[in-house]
Protein backbone atom coordinates (compact mmCIF):
# COMPACT_ATOMS: atom_id res chain seq x y z
CA UNK A 1 0.00 0.00 0.00
CA UNK A 2 1.23 3.21 -0.68
CA UNK A 3 1.87 5.99 2.09
CA UNK A 4 -1.29 7.82 0.19
CA UNK A 5 -3.55 4.76 0.07
CA UNK A 6 -6.46 4.95 2.41
CA UNK A 7 -5.07 2.85 5.48
CA UNK A 8 -8.20 -0.12 5.67
CA UNK A 9 -10.44 -0.72 2.48
CA UNK A 10 -13.20 1.34 2.24
CA UNK A 11 -15.72 -0.84 0.79
CA UNK A 12 -19.23 0.77 0.60
CA UNK A 13 -20.58 3.84 -1.51
CA UNK A 14 -22.05 5.64 1.52
CA UNK A 15 -17.91 5.52 2.91
CA UNK A 16 -16.48 6.43 -0.36
CA UNK A 17 -18.61 9.50 -0.51
CA UNK A 18 -18.31 10.85 3.07
CA UNK A 19 -14.39 10.70 2.67
CA UNK A 20 -14.73 12.32 -0.81
CA UNK A 21 -16.50 15.00 0.41
CA UNK A 22 -14.38 15.43 3.28
CA UNK A 23 -11.44 15.17 0.94
CA UNK A 24 -12.85 17.78 -1.56
CA UNK A 25 -14.24 20.50 1.03
CA UNK A 26 -10.88 20.02 2.59
CA UNK A 27 -8.76 20.36 -0.59
CA UNK A 28 -11.71 23.53 -1.59
CA UNK A 29 -11.07 25.18 1.67
CA UNK A 30 -7.26 24.91 1.92
CA UNK A 31 -6.52 25.81 -1.50
CA UNK A 32 -8.81 29.10 -0.58
CA UNK A 33 -7.10 29.52 2.41
CA UNK A 34 -3.78 29.63 0.57
CA UNK A 35 -4.77 32.01 -2.16
CA UNK A 36 -5.98 34.51 0.44
CA UNK A 37 -3.02 34.14 2.19
CA UNK A 38 -1.23 34.67 -0.70
CA UNK A 39 -3.40 38.00 -2.02
CA UNK A 40 -3.21 39.54 1.26
CA UNK A 41 0.57 38.96 0.84
CA UNK A 42 0.72 40.33 -2.66
CA UNK A 43 1.72 37.66 -4.50
CA UNK A 44 -0.44 37.55 -7.19
CA UNK A 45 1.13 34.52 -9.48
CA UNK A 46 1.30 31.91 -6.41
CA UNK A 47 -2.47 33.27 -5.65
CA UNK A 48 -3.50 32.72 -9.71
CA UNK A 49 -2.64 28.98 -9.11
CA UNK A 50 -4.43 28.11 -5.88
CA UNK A 51 -7.36 30.67 -6.78
CA UNK A 52 -8.14 28.42 -10.29
CA UNK A 53 -7.75 24.90 -8.10
CA UNK A 54 -10.21 26.08 -5.27
CA UNK A 55 -12.60 26.70 -8.37
CA UNK A 56 -12.13 23.18 -9.74
CA UNK A 57 -12.18 21.75 -6.47
CA UNK A 58 -15.65 24.17 -5.96
CA UNK A 59 -17.10 23.03 -8.94
CA UNK A 60 -16.19 19.00 -8.41
CA UNK A 61 -18.02 19.69 -4.75
CA UNK A 62 -20.92 20.86 -6.23
CA UNK A 63 -21.39 17.53 -7.91
CA UNK A 64 -20.56 15.37 -5.29
CA UNK A 65 -22.84 17.02 -3.35
CA UNK A 66 -25.57 16.09 -4.95
CA UNK A 67 -24.58 12.95 -5.58
CA UNK A 68 -24.19 13.01 -2.01
CA UNK A 69 -27.88 14.06 -1.09
CA UNK A 70 -28.85 10.68 -2.23
CA UNK A 71 -27.78 8.73 0.30
CA UNK A 72 -27.55 8.76 4.53
CA UNK A 73 -23.26 9.27 4.37
CA UNK A 74 -21.87 8.21 7.58
CA UNK A 75 -20.50 11.03 9.93
CA UNK A 76 -16.57 10.58 11.15
CA UNK A 77 -14.99 12.68 13.11
CA UNK A 78 -12.12 14.70 12.12
CA UNK A 79 -9.55 11.70 13.15
CA UNK A 80 -11.48 8.63 12.04
CA UNK A 81 -11.17 9.37 8.25
CA UNK A 82 -9.12 6.67 6.80
CA UNK A 83 -6.40 8.77 5.41
CA UNK A 84 -3.23 7.38 5.42
CA UNK A 85 -1.73 11.04 5.84
CA UNK A 86 -2.61 13.47 8.49
CA UNK A 87 -5.01 15.58 7.07
CA UNK A 88 -6.73 14.25 3.75
CA UNK A 89 -4.12 13.50 0.98
CA UNK A 90 -5.39 16.64 -1.11
CA UNK A 91 -4.52 18.86 1.40
CA UNK A 92 -1.58 20.96 0.92
CA UNK A 93 -0.53 21.41 5.03
CA UNK A 94 0.08 24.62 5.80
CA UNK A 95 3.55 24.56 7.15
CA UNK A 96 4.96 23.88 3.75
CA UNK A 97 3.90 27.08 2.51
CA UNK A 98 5.94 30.57 3.04
CA UNK A 99 5.81 34.29 1.49
CA UNK A 100 9.05 33.15 -0.43
CA UNK A 101 6.48 30.48 -2.03
CA UNK A 102 7.67 30.98 -6.14
CA UNK A 103 4.57 29.84 -9.11
CA UNK A 104 6.64 27.00 -9.83
CA UNK A 105 6.95 26.03 -6.08
CA UNK A 106 3.48 26.35 -5.78
CA UNK A 107 2.33 24.43 -9.12
CA UNK A 108 4.92 21.62 -7.35
CA UNK A 109 3.14 21.43 -4.39
CA UNK A 110 -0.23 21.44 -5.67
CA UNK A 111 1.48 18.67 -8.15
CA UNK A 112 1.80 16.42 -4.90
CA UNK A 113 -1.58 16.78 -3.34
CA UNK A 114 -3.36 16.08 -6.31
CA UNK A 115 -1.49 12.99 -6.82
CA UNK A 116 -1.88 11.27 -3.44
CA UNK A 117 -5.83 12.43 -3.81
CA UNK A 118 -5.72 10.61 -7.41
CA UNK A 119 -3.68 7.19 -5.88
CA UNK A 120 -6.07 7.68 -2.66
CA UNK A 121 -8.93 7.23 -4.97
CA UNK A 122 -6.85 5.03 -7.63
CA UNK A 123 -6.14 2.54 -4.26
CA UNK A 124 -9.68 2.33 -3.53
CA UNK A 125 -10.63 1.11 -6.70
CA UNK A 126 -8.16 -1.15 -7.16
CA UNK A 127 -9.09 -3.32 -3.52
CA UNK A 128 -12.56 -2.66 -3.49
CA UNK A 129 -14.88 -6.16 -3.85
CA UNK A 130 -17.78 -3.93 -4.56
CA UNK A 131 -18.30 -2.88 -8.20
CA UNK A 132 -20.16 0.52 -7.58
CA UNK A 133 -17.07 1.65 -4.91
CA UNK A 134 -14.98 0.82 -7.85
CA UNK A 135 -16.35 2.07 -10.74
CA UNK A 136 -17.10 5.25 -8.98
CA UNK A 137 -13.14 5.46 -7.27
CA UNK A 138 -12.12 4.75 -10.73
CA UNK A 139 -13.96 8.07 -12.20
CA UNK A 140 -12.95 10.35 -8.97
CA UNK A 141 -9.14 9.04 -9.80
CA UNK A 142 -9.95 9.65 -13.23
CA UNK A 143 -11.14 13.59 -12.42
CA UNK A 144 -7.81 13.95 -10.13
CA UNK A 145 -5.71 13.28 -13.37
CA UNK A 146 -7.38 16.09 -15.34
CA UNK A 147 -5.96 18.52 -12.27
CA UNK A 148 -2.30 16.87 -12.85
CA UNK A 149 -2.25 17.45 -16.45
CA UNK A 150 -3.57 21.03 -15.88
CA UNK A 151 -0.57 21.14 -13.68
CA UNK A 152 2.02 19.43 -15.56
CA UNK A 153 1.04 22.01 -18.26
CA UNK A 154 1.47 25.00 -15.79
CA UNK A 155 4.83 23.32 -14.95
CA UNK A 156 5.85 23.36 -18.48
CA UNK A 157 5.75 26.94 -19.05
CA UNK A 158 7.45 27.68 -15.44
CA UNK A 159 10.33 29.36 -15.33
CA UNK A 160 13.66 26.67 -13.55
CA UNK A 161 13.84 27.92 -9.99
CA UNK A 162 14.28 26.15 -6.73
CA UNK A 163 10.76 26.25 -5.66
CA UNK A 164 11.38 29.80 -3.59
CA UNK A 165 12.26 33.44 -4.08
CA UNK A 166 14.85 35.58 -2.26
CA UNK A 167 13.72 37.84 -0.45
CA UNK A 168 15.30 41.54 -0.79
CA UNK A 169 13.74 42.71 1.66
CA UNK A 170 13.64 40.29 4.72
CA UNK A 171 11.62 41.17 7.82
CA UNK A 172 14.17 42.24 10.64
CA UNK A 173 14.33 41.63 14.00
CA UNK A 174 13.62 45.35 15.63
CA UNK A 175 16.08 47.25 16.88
CA UNK B 1 -20.02 5.41 13.70
CA UNK B 2 -23.12 7.43 13.90
CA UNK B 3 -25.10 8.26 10.90
CA UNK B 4 -25.38 12.73 10.17
CA UNK B 5 -28.90 12.53 10.67
CA UNK B 6 -28.57 11.98 13.96
CA UNK B 7 -26.26 14.47 14.83
CA UNK B 8 -26.71 18.70 14.20
CA UNK B 9 -24.69 19.01 11.49
CA UNK B 10 -21.87 21.53 11.91
CA UNK B 11 -19.26 22.19 9.73
CA UNK B 12 -15.93 23.51 10.39
CA UNK B 13 -16.33 26.62 8.01
CA UNK B 14 -19.04 27.28 10.22
CA UNK B 15 -17.24 28.46 12.73
CA UNK B 16 -14.91 30.98 10.63
CA UNK B 17 -15.20 34.85 10.53
CA UNK B 18 -15.64 36.36 6.69
CA UNK B 19 -12.27 38.42 8.07
CA UNK B 20 -9.04 36.72 6.29
CA UNK B 21 -6.18 36.18 8.59
CA UNK B 22 -3.16 38.08 7.72
CA UNK B 23 -0.48 36.24 9.47
CA UNK B 24 2.55 35.30 7.31
CA UNK B 25 2.16 31.87 5.23
CA UNK B 26 3.45 28.89 6.74
CA UNK B 27 2.66 30.62 10.06
CA UNK B 28 1.18 27.91 12.81
CA UNK B 29 -1.54 29.79 13.97
CA UNK B 30 -3.68 28.76 10.78
CA UNK B 31 -3.25 25.15 11.82
CA UNK B 32 -4.51 26.39 15.38
CA UNK B 33 -7.93 28.13 14.02
CA UNK B 34 -8.37 25.01 11.49
CA UNK B 35 -7.95 22.68 14.89
CA UNK B 36 -10.13 24.40 17.00
CA UNK B 37 -12.94 25.09 14.36
CA UNK B 38 -12.72 21.40 13.85
CA UNK B 39 -12.94 20.45 17.22
CA UNK B 40 -16.08 22.68 17.92
CA UNK B 41 -17.88 21.56 14.93
CA UNK B 42 -16.99 17.68 16.12
CA UNK B 43 -19.11 18.77 19.75
CA UNK B 44 -21.71 20.54 17.50
CA UNK B 45 -21.50 22.98 19.33
CA UNK B 46 -23.69 26.29 18.45
CA UNK B 47 -21.66 28.98 17.54
CA UNK B 48 -23.82 31.61 19.82
CA UNK B 49 -22.78 29.07 22.54
CA UNK B 50 -19.39 29.63 22.13
CA UNK B 51 -16.99 32.34 23.16
CA UNK B 52 -13.30 33.11 22.80
CA UNK B 53 -11.40 35.31 24.50
CA UNK B 54 -7.47 36.38 23.40
CA UNK B 55 -5.01 39.04 24.82
CA UNK B 56 -2.65 40.94 22.17
CA UNK B 57 -0.12 39.45 19.90
CA UNK B 58 -0.21 37.38 16.64
CA UNK B 59 -2.18 34.40 17.70
CA UNK B 60 -4.76 36.47 19.56
CA UNK B 61 -6.25 37.78 16.67
CA UNK B 62 -8.07 34.29 16.39
CA UNK B 63 -11.26 35.60 17.93
CA UNK B 64 -11.95 38.07 15.13
CA UNK B 65 -11.61 34.64 12.91
CA UNK B 66 -14.39 33.04 13.80
CA UNK B 67 -18.18 33.30 14.09
CA UNK B 68 -18.37 32.56 17.86
CA UNK B 69 -19.03 35.38 20.26
CA UNK B 70 -15.26 37.14 20.79
CA UNK B 71 -13.54 39.41 23.04
CA UNK B 72 -9.99 40.66 22.01
CA UNK B 73 -8.80 42.12 25.31
CA UNK B 74 -5.72 43.93 26.48
CA UNK B 75 -2.01 42.25 26.49
CA UNK B 76 -2.03 39.55 29.43
CA UNK B 77 -5.91 39.89 30.80
CA UNK B 78 -7.52 37.06 28.39
CA UNK B 79 -7.52 34.60 31.47
CA UNK B 80 -9.41 37.18 34.06
CA UNK B 81 -11.70 38.23 31.47
CA UNK B 82 -12.76 34.93 30.01
CA UNK B 83 -12.78 33.77 33.84
CA UNK B 84 -15.67 36.50 34.69
CA UNK B 85 -17.24 35.40 31.35
CA UNK B 86 -17.29 31.92 32.54
CA UNK B 87 -18.83 32.44 35.95
CA UNK B 88 -21.40 34.79 34.12
CA UNK B 89 -22.56 32.86 31.92
CA UNK B 90 -21.74 29.57 32.43
CA UNK B 91 -23.93 28.15 30.20
CA UNK B 92 -20.96 29.26 27.47
CA UNK B 93 -17.97 27.12 26.26
CA UNK B 94 -15.04 29.58 26.68
CA UNK B 95 -11.79 29.20 24.91
CA UNK B 96 -8.64 31.69 25.71
CA UNK B 97 -6.37 32.03 22.83
CA UNK B 98 -3.10 33.51 23.23
CA UNK B 99 0.49 33.39 23.08
CA UNK B 100 3.74 32.63 25.21
CA UNK B 101 4.46 36.25 25.59
CA UNK B 102 0.81 37.12 26.48
CA UNK B 103 0.05 34.41 28.41
CA UNK B 104 3.31 33.78 30.24
CA UNK B 105 5.11 37.17 30.83
CA UNK B 106 2.75 39.99 30.95
CA UNK B 107 -0.35 37.54 32.11
CA UNK B 108 2.07 35.69 34.00
CA UNK B 109 0.36 35.68 37.27
CA UNK B 110 -3.39 36.07 35.64
CA UNK B 111 -1.99 32.30 34.78
CA UNK B 112 -0.90 31.23 37.79
CA UNK B 113 -4.26 31.96 39.50
CA UNK B 114 -6.10 31.13 36.65
CA UNK B 115 -4.32 27.39 36.98
CA UNK B 116 -5.15 27.80 40.63
CA UNK B 117 -9.01 28.94 40.60
CA UNK B 118 -9.88 26.04 38.35
CA UNK B 119 -12.47 27.64 36.27
CA UNK B 120 -13.97 25.41 32.99
CA UNK B 121 -11.94 27.38 30.75
CA UNK B 122 -9.90 25.90 27.61
CA UNK B 123 -6.55 27.44 27.34
CA UNK B 124 -4.81 27.43 24.02
CA UNK B 125 -1.60 28.63 24.06
CA UNK B 126 0.37 28.68 20.80
CA UNK B 127 4.29 28.81 21.73
CA UNK B 128 6.37 30.15 19.28
CA UNK B 129 8.99 30.91 21.64
CA UNK B 130 9.29 34.92 20.24
CA UNK B 131 6.98 37.94 20.79
CA UNK B 132 6.57 37.79 16.82
CA UNK B 133 3.89 40.80 16.28
CA UNK B 134 6.65 43.08 17.36
CA UNK B 135 9.58 42.15 15.09
CA UNK B 136 11.24 38.73 17.00
CA UNK B 137 12.34 39.57 20.50
CA UNK B 138 12.78 36.86 23.43
CA UNK B 139 9.64 35.77 24.60
CA UNK B 140 9.38 33.53 28.68
CA UNK B 141 9.87 30.68 26.95
CA UNK B 142 12.87 31.34 24.59
CA UNK B 143 16.19 28.97 25.10
CA UNK B 144 18.44 30.94 26.75
CA UNK B 145 21.35 31.20 23.95
CA UNK B 146 18.38 32.24 20.94
CA UNK B 147 20.88 34.91 19.36
CA UNK B 148 18.08 36.12 16.81
CA UNK B 149 17.27 39.50 18.32
CA UNK B 150 19.40 42.51 18.55
CA UNK B 151 18.12 43.54 21.97
CA UNK B 152 19.41 40.01 23.12
CA UNK B 153 22.53 39.27 20.93
CA UNK B 154 24.23 36.99 23.03
CA UNK B 155 21.06 35.39 24.00
CA UNK B 156 19.12 35.71 27.45
CA UNK B 157 20.99 33.40 29.51
CA UNK B 158 17.73 32.96 30.98
CA UNK B 159 16.32 29.28 31.51
CA UNK B 160 13.20 29.40 29.63
CA UNK B 161 9.45 29.40 31.48
CA UNK B 162 8.01 25.63 31.98
CA UNK B 163 4.67 26.72 31.08
CA UNK B 164 3.02 22.50 31.90
CA UNK B 165 4.89 22.41 34.87
CA UNK B 166 3.98 25.59 36.64
CA UNK B 167 0.16 24.95 35.32
CA UNK B 168 0.34 21.53 36.77
CA UNK B 169 2.09 23.14 40.02
CA UNK B 170 -0.65 26.18 40.35
CA UNK B 171 -3.49 23.59 40.01
CA UNK B 172 -4.81 23.01 36.19
CA UNK B 173 -6.62 20.32 35.58
CA UNK B 174 -5.85 18.96 32.23
CA UNK B 175 -2.84 19.34 30.38
CA UNK B 176 -1.57 18.36 26.91
CA UNK B 177 0.75 19.14 24.22
CA UNK B 178 0.64 19.09 20.51
CA UNK B 179 2.09 20.20 17.59
CA UNK B 180 0.94 22.27 14.86
CA UNK B 181 2.13 20.04 12.38
CA UNK B 182 -0.79 17.73 13.61
CA UNK B 183 -3.65 19.76 12.84
CA UNK B 184 -6.48 16.61 13.08
CA UNK B 185 -4.39 15.14 16.63
CA UNK B 186 -4.66 19.11 17.72
CA UNK B 187 -8.64 19.12 17.09
CA UNK B 188 -9.12 15.78 18.92
CA UNK B 189 -7.30 17.54 21.83
CA UNK B 190 -8.62 20.42 22.17
CA UNK B 191 -12.51 18.39 22.12
CA UNK B 192 -11.05 16.59 24.98
CA UNK B 193 -10.07 20.00 26.43
CA UNK B 194 -13.46 21.19 26.34
CA UNK B 195 -14.84 18.12 27.64
CA UNK B 196 -12.85 17.70 30.63
CA UNK B 197 -14.17 19.76 33.50
CA UNK B 198 -12.20 22.56 35.20
CA UNK B 199 -8.68 24.41 33.86
CA UNK B 200 -7.48 23.11 30.54
CA UNK B 201 -4.08 23.60 29.26
CA UNK B 202 -2.99 23.31 25.70
CA UNK B 203 0.30 24.17 24.71
CA UNK B 204 1.08 24.15 21.14
CA UNK B 205 4.41 24.23 19.55
CA UNK B 206 3.39 26.81 16.95
CA UNK B 207 6.37 27.66 14.58
CA UNK B 208 6.98 31.58 13.82
CA UNK B 209 7.97 30.89 10.17
CA UNK B 210 9.30 34.52 10.10
CA UNK B 211 10.92 35.32 12.92
CA UNK B 212 12.08 31.66 13.88
CA UNK B 213 12.47 30.03 10.47
CA UNK B 214 14.55 27.21 12.62
CA UNK B 215 11.04 25.97 13.91
CA UNK B 216 10.40 24.95 10.71
CA UNK B 217 12.28 21.67 11.83
CA UNK B 218 10.20 21.24 14.87
CA UNK B 219 7.67 19.02 12.48
CA UNK B 220 10.52 16.42 12.08
CA UNK B 221 11.57 16.86 15.87
CA UNK B 222 8.45 16.51 17.40
CA UNK B 223 7.27 12.79 18.74
CA UNK B 224 4.64 11.47 19.81
CA UNK B 225 4.47 11.30 23.77
CA UNK B 226 4.83 7.23 24.28
CA UNK B 227 2.66 7.30 27.71
CA UNK B 228 -0.74 7.75 27.99
CA UNK B 229 -2.34 10.62 30.98
CA UNK B 230 -1.93 10.13 34.24
CA UNK B 231 -4.09 11.33 37.25
CA UNK B 232 -1.06 11.27 39.19
CA UNK B 233 0.07 15.15 39.90
CA UNK B 234 3.33 13.74 41.27
CA UNK B 235 4.59 11.39 38.36
CA UNK B 236 2.75 14.29 35.92
CA UNK B 237 5.33 16.35 37.52
CA UNK B 238 8.35 13.82 37.56
CA UNK B 239 7.34 13.33 33.36
CA UNK B 240 7.27 16.93 33.23
CA UNK B 241 10.37 18.10 34.77
CA UNK B 242 12.57 15.56 32.54
CA UNK B 243 10.89 15.99 29.15
CA UNK B 244 12.40 17.71 26.22
CA UNK B 245 9.73 19.81 25.48
CA UNK B 246 8.77 18.26 21.97
CA UNK B 247 7.19 15.34 23.16
CA UNK B 248 3.54 15.99 21.64
CA UNK B 249 -0.04 14.26 21.08
CA UNK B 250 -1.20 13.15 24.05
CA UNK B 251 -2.91 14.07 27.08
CA UNK B 252 -0.12 14.15 29.62
CA UNK B 253 -2.82 15.13 33.06
CA UNK B 254 -6.04 15.12 34.11
CA UNK B 255 -7.29 15.95 37.55
CA UNK B 256 -10.50 15.70 39.06
CA UNK B 257 -10.61 18.38 40.51
CA UNK B 258 -13.98 20.07 40.72
CA UNK B 259 -14.52 23.39 38.64
CA UNK B 260 -14.62 26.36 40.64
CA UNK B 261 -18.06 27.39 40.44
CA UNK B 262 -19.49 29.57 42.83
CA UNK B 263 -23.42 29.48 43.18
CA UNK B 264 -24.75 33.20 43.37
CA UNK B 265 -28.06 33.66 44.63
CA UNK B 266 -30.75 34.64 42.25
CA UNK B 267 -30.59 38.35 41.21
CA UNK B 268 -32.47 40.53 38.97
CA UNK B 269 -29.42 41.23 36.72
CA UNK B 270 -29.15 44.79 37.33
CA UNK B 271 -26.16 47.25 38.40
CA UNK B 272 -27.78 48.67 41.48
CA UNK B 273 -28.28 45.50 42.38
CA UNK B 274 -24.86 44.61 42.12
CA UNK B 275 -23.83 47.70 43.33
CA UNK B 276 -25.64 47.01 46.14
CA UNK B 277 -23.80 43.45 46.87
CA UNK B 278 -20.64 45.40 47.04
CA UNK B 279 -21.99 48.57 49.36
CA UNK B 280 -19.46 48.71 51.87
Amino acid sequence: MSDTQANTAIDSLPELLAHALAMETEAAERYEELADQMETHRKAGVAAIFRRLEKEEKAHLVELNEMCSRYELPHYAPWDFKWATGESPEAIAIDQVSYKLSVRGAVELALVHERRACDFYAGIAQRASDDEVRILASQFAAEEREHIGWLESCLADCGPDDGAIDDPDPPLSQE
Amino acid sequence: MESCAQKKAYKAKDYKSDLKPIWCPGCGDYTVLNSITRALAELALPPEEVAVVSGIGCSSRIPAYTSVYGFHGVHGRALPVATGLKLARPDLTVLVTGGDGDGFSIGGNHFLHACRRNVDLTYIVMDNQVYGMTKGQASPTTSPDWEGSKLTPEGTGINPFQPLVVGLASGANFIARVSASDPINMAQIIVEAIRHPGFSLVQVLSPCVTFRPEQAEWRDIVRTAVVDYTDDAARAARRLMTDDGFNVGKVLFKGSRPPFRPEFEHTDGSVAELEARFAL
